[in-house]
């Protein structure tokens, strides 16, 4: 490896294992790559494939029980002597590693959040990592790093020097990582799943910020991921890891038209896209349990239980629906001002029997408000929520006591986090049984086989039932919470992001567990994502929030292929498709403000008098813009 | 900053008000008064009592009056620095307190100081060597200490003070320089005593402090943010000061305010063994004596202590966490 071959990094044959209780885990098995300078190379696989570990290993910052067991890592700094160093065979105090994070390869992290100390100033952050690898006079140090804000994209680098990480939103926060890995100046950054935590939108433009400094500083990017869809947009060359061995690694353009190796093939299979065709399945990479036929044969018994009539027109109807939320600050007394802040504005759907609406937007667009205020869980400031159950029309914001315990069986909650949402002191056996006890069905014997019912019914062994949560995967303890949300035979599920903490994989299963389950039963159902393909695969309806409205309702089709808003136009234009055709325009995305309503243009927002209202653009297709607004402004 | 700081003040005085309320209808709560403790003594001892003597200071000491009115009294002298009579010593009680008030702050803040000098780098030690042979076996001495009580361990120290050095440990200082004014050879004299009563007082806080240290540090330890600072290039000493530890910090100036109540009161069965001139003995001889004023005035003191332990705590954590500062609408 010289300085001449353009390899900046090679990484020959790694093993890495963690000493663990009772033996050694093997995380990384033999992986080889090289990255080349000014290039991307990404990272593929799962949660728990070692791609993380790989990366610890390159900075040598292993977690305590984790060590290096054989093969090279060798760096050749194009800024050095040209010679290679082998990073996995220095003592873990050596200085030149210490010189090297950081100063030659940084790194940019998954959580902004997390990443960022919440007690120092973002400008403190990122000038020490300045002023750990050159000497600079405190002056000098702070220009620079304004001046890198600047790149990164604040608007106002002298104010953000001085704010703290909580007072930045999700993307701002990732900008400011950026711009700690990147004020040495390094030659290579590590990016381990830069994008995960934050919204489409803004993941589009840190994606562009990422590809615009990558090309302008000429550094080559080790990107770690697990969507495909950024792989297609951001590498050069892409490897692919599973459990810890490489399954395939080439050219972008080799691994997505012409994959060789069976789990790339069934990665690709397992994300829902835009192209699907009615009725394709997703194919999951394990088939756990049961498949389809499971859940017709046992989903045939399990709604012959109960009788449902057919309904007529809607089964849930909102309208209006408002919810005000007053945050006080200053404390005590005196100089405390209330702050009314809408989440949930003029919020009108309808969803008929047996349909499954989506409830698309991003973190903050009031989404998961609607649903909390549909069973209740909050009280809606105004509105009204009917429900159709069996004795006709109720208006659910007035029901109490009785009605009220009787309305909360037939809508059952689907969570988002499979991890807090069971109570980690119960066993899947009270779990599922509780809500039998709470709502008085059957006794003894009778819970105890609905509850083996249900385990069947969502693929799982009822010999489990007398586990705790902990010792199931997370794509294990989403169908318990799917089974619990069953064991009441509701009519309707309300279902929150709930694949959003689950693997690609994990993912294909659960959603089409949902989708059977749903076609079986003959569930009602609202589905909330911030996953346009994922909403696009279970839902009939599709409804777009942004800031507490629902901008624009439509069916799927029509949605996606003549989307009228700007802001669904904005959204759908800044998915990654794991396609090379269709790559994302970083231009046009790093130019959108998507969420600010004042780049809509004046048919969408409001001007003096006139207000917003809900326009029909076409059958069933409902845009909200200015009643006084040009009508044909209205198809593009 | 400072209109928290002035809101946080004020806040104080419903606190005391309230304080001083139940800490006077406590004392109020035994039946009798010091009077009749007085004359029970008197008549036990063998002794004849002349009525009149006594309704004279019953009348002289305002025991005749209903309790508000007494309340008031005390409540207002309080203000400007009276705190009322001690009737066992004859004396102001400011004069009965006094030196031993100076006494115990010594000793009080050696001891605070004692234990974070022995629990923050054994914390620290513990945290970042978890599961080692030092880490156990610095855990197995904290529990010893935190399991042996404060008047035992004060007792064998005295023994073995007796039988090695041939002295006795007892007291605050030689007993030649009780009384004295303050000189430099006392100071000396003062020193020497003292860390006997530190150390004692001291080791079980330490141990429950190393705990604390070492769990809270665990916890941070393990956030992303550390990562960072190592990814950075930064120094594993320095990364661990500047991130993990101070973020480690705020459950322990949190506990500011409870530290200094905690102190004095197990301090005061200490303050007995080893005979120190604190207030610790002396308060419990005011309560069982009825001697009111005394006894409430030391308890208004120990109020005051933790509510400005409190205000302090609440200082610094706005000080420290910018979270604290600005989301609590502080402003900077």
């Amino acid at each position: 490896m010289e300085r001449d071959d353009g390899v900046i990094l090679k990484v020959d044959d790694l093993h890495v294992s963690f000493d663990v209780q009772g033996g050694q885990i093997d995380a990384v098995k033999g992986v080889s790559f090289e990255v080349k300078n000014g290039s991307v190379l990404a990272l593929v696989g799962e949660s728990g494939s070692g791609k993380s570990v790989i990366t610890q290993a390159i900075l040598r910052i292993l977690p305590t029980n984790g060590r290096i067991v054989s093969g090279k890592i060798l760096f050749c700094d194009p800024k050095g002597d040209g010679k290679a160093i082998d990073v996995a065979d220095m003592s873990s105090r050596d200085p030149y590693l210490y010189k090297m994070r950081g100063g030659r390869i940084s790194m940019v992290f998954q959580e902004p959040m997390t990443a960022l100390s919440p007690l120092h100033t973002i400008g403190n952050q990122v000038e020490e990592a300045l002023t750990l690898h050159h000497k600079k006079t405190p002056k000098e140090a702070k220009a620079d790093t304004e001046e890198v804000l600047k790149l990164v994209g604040f608007p106002d680098p002298g104010r953000a020097y001085e704010m703290y990480s909580f007072e930045l939103s999700g993307g701002l926060r990732q900008r400011a990582v950026i711009a700690m890995a990147l004020i040495c100046n390094p030659a290579m950054v590590i990016a381990d799943e830069p994008t995960t935590a934050l919204d489409v939108t803004v993941q589009a433009q840190i994606l562009g910020l990422m590809k615009e400094l990558q090309r302008k500083f000429n550094m080559a990017i080790l990107l770690i991921t697990h969507d495909l869809g950024v792989v297609a947009n951001m590498a050069d060359e892409v490897v692919v890891i599973y459990h810890g061995e490489v399954m395939e690694s080439g050219s972008v353009e080799d691994i997505f038209n012409n994959s060789q190796h069976p789990y790339l093939k069934a990665l690709l299979s397992a994300i829902p896209h835009f192209e699907m065709a009615p009725g394709e399945r997703l194919v999951s990479l394990r088939e756990m349990g049961n498949g389809e036929n499971t859940v017709k044969k046992l989903g045939g018994q399990f709604a012959a239980a109960d009788t449902k009539k057919k309904i007529d027109g809607p089964h849930l109807e909102v309208k209006n629906l408002r919810k005000e939320f007053t945050i006080r600050k200053g404390s005590w007394f005196g100089s405390s001002s209330a702050n009314t802040i809408v989440a949930v504005n003029d919020v009108s759907l309808v969803v008929k029997q047996g349909e499954c609406l989506g409830l698309v937007g991003e973190s903050g667009s009031g989404k998961t408000t609607v649903a909390k205020l549909i069973i209740r869980a909050l009280e809606a400031t105004s509105g009204e929520v009917k429900f159709n159950s069996n004795n006709g029309m109720q208006n659910v914001l007035e029901l109490e006591k009785e009605e009220l315990m009787e309305f909360r069986r037939t809508v059952q909650m689907i969570f988002q986090d499979p991890f807090s949402s069971l109570n980690p002191r119960m066993t899947v056996q009270n779990i599922l049984r509780e809500p039998l006890q709470i709502h008085k069905v059957g006794i003894g014997d009778e819970q105890r086989d609905k509850v083996v019912e249900l385990m069947k019914l969502v693929g799982l062994d009822p010999r489990f039932l007398n586990r705790y949560p902990h010792s199931f995967s997370g794509g294990q303890r989403q169908r318990i919470g799917i089974a619990r949300a069953l064991a009441l035979h509701p009519e309707m599920l309300i279902c929150d992001e709930p694949v959003s903490a689950l693997d690609v994989s994990v993912q294909a299963q659960i959603l089409n567990l949902l989708n059977d389950l749903r076609g079986e039963l003959g569930l009602t159902s609202l589905f909330i994502s911030h996953n346009l393909a994922v909403v696009n695969y279970v839902a009939d309806r599709i409804a777009v929030m942004c800031r507490g409205r629902i901008v624009e309702i439509a069916n799927r089709e029509q949605l996606f292929e003549r989307p009228v808003h700007p802001y669904t136009k904005s959204l759908l234009a800044s998915v990654p498709y794991p396609d090379l055709d269709k790559l994302l325009d970083f231009e046009e995305v790093m130019k959108s403000k998507a969420h600010d309503a004042k780049s809509w243009g004046g048919a969408f927002s409001e001007s003096g008098e006139s207000s917003l209202m809900h326009i029909e653009v076409g059958t069933d297709h409902f845009v909200l813009a200015n009643e006084n607004c040009d009508k044909t402004e209205l198809s593009a | 900053m400072l209109a928290y700081i002035f809101k946080r003040v004020l806040y104080m005085l419903p606190t005391l008000i309230l304080t001083s309320i139940l800490v006077f209808a406590l004392i109020e709560l035994p039946p009798g008064d010091y009077l009749e403790t007085y004359v029970n003594e008197l008549l036990a001892a063998g002794e004849t009592v002349d009525p009149r003597q006594i309704e004279y200071l019953r009348e002289e000491y305002a025991f005749d009056r209903p309790a508000w009115e007494r309340y008031i009294n005390w409540a207002s002298g309080m203000l400007v620095g009276d705190f009322g009579y001690s009737f066992e010593y004859q004396l102001p009680v400011r004069d009965v307190i006094g030196d031993r008030l100076f006494f115990t702050i010594v000793v009080t803040f050696a001891t605070i100081i004692f234990t974070w000098l022995i629990a923050f780098p054994i914390g620290i030690y513990s945290a970042t060597h978890q599961y080692s042979w030092t880490d156990y076996g610095l855990t197995f001495f904290g529990l010893l200490g935190l399991a042996i009580p404060n008047f035992l361990l004060a007792l064998v120290m005295m023994y073995l003070a007796n039988e090695w050095f041939g002295t006795s440990i007892g007291g605050l200082m030689d007993p030649e320089f009780i009384g004295q004014p303050l000189s430099w050879a006392k100071f000396v004299s003062v020193l020497e005593h003292l860390w006997i009563p530190v150390i004692v007082i001291g080791t079980s806080g330490t141990a429950g402090m190393i705990r604390r240290v070492r769990a809270n540090l665990l916890d941070e330890l393990r956030r992303p943010y550390v990562t960072t600072a190592r990814a950075k290039g930064m120094g594993e000493f320095r990364g661990l000061m500047k991130y993990p530890f101070r973020m480690s910090l705020n459950f322990f100036i949190a506990d500011i305010g409870g530290i200094l109540p905690q102190v004095i009161s197990g301090a005061e069965l200490v303050a007995i063994v080893l005979s120190l001139e604190t207030t610790g003995p002396l308060l419990i001889a005011a309560l069982q004596s009825q001697d009111m004023y005394l006894a409430g005035s030391f308890l208004m003191m120990l109020g005051f202590l933790t509510v400005i332990g409190v205000l302090i705590s609440d200082i610094l954590l706005a000080m420290l966490d910018p979270r604290i500062r600005l989301q609590g609408g502080i402003s900077r």
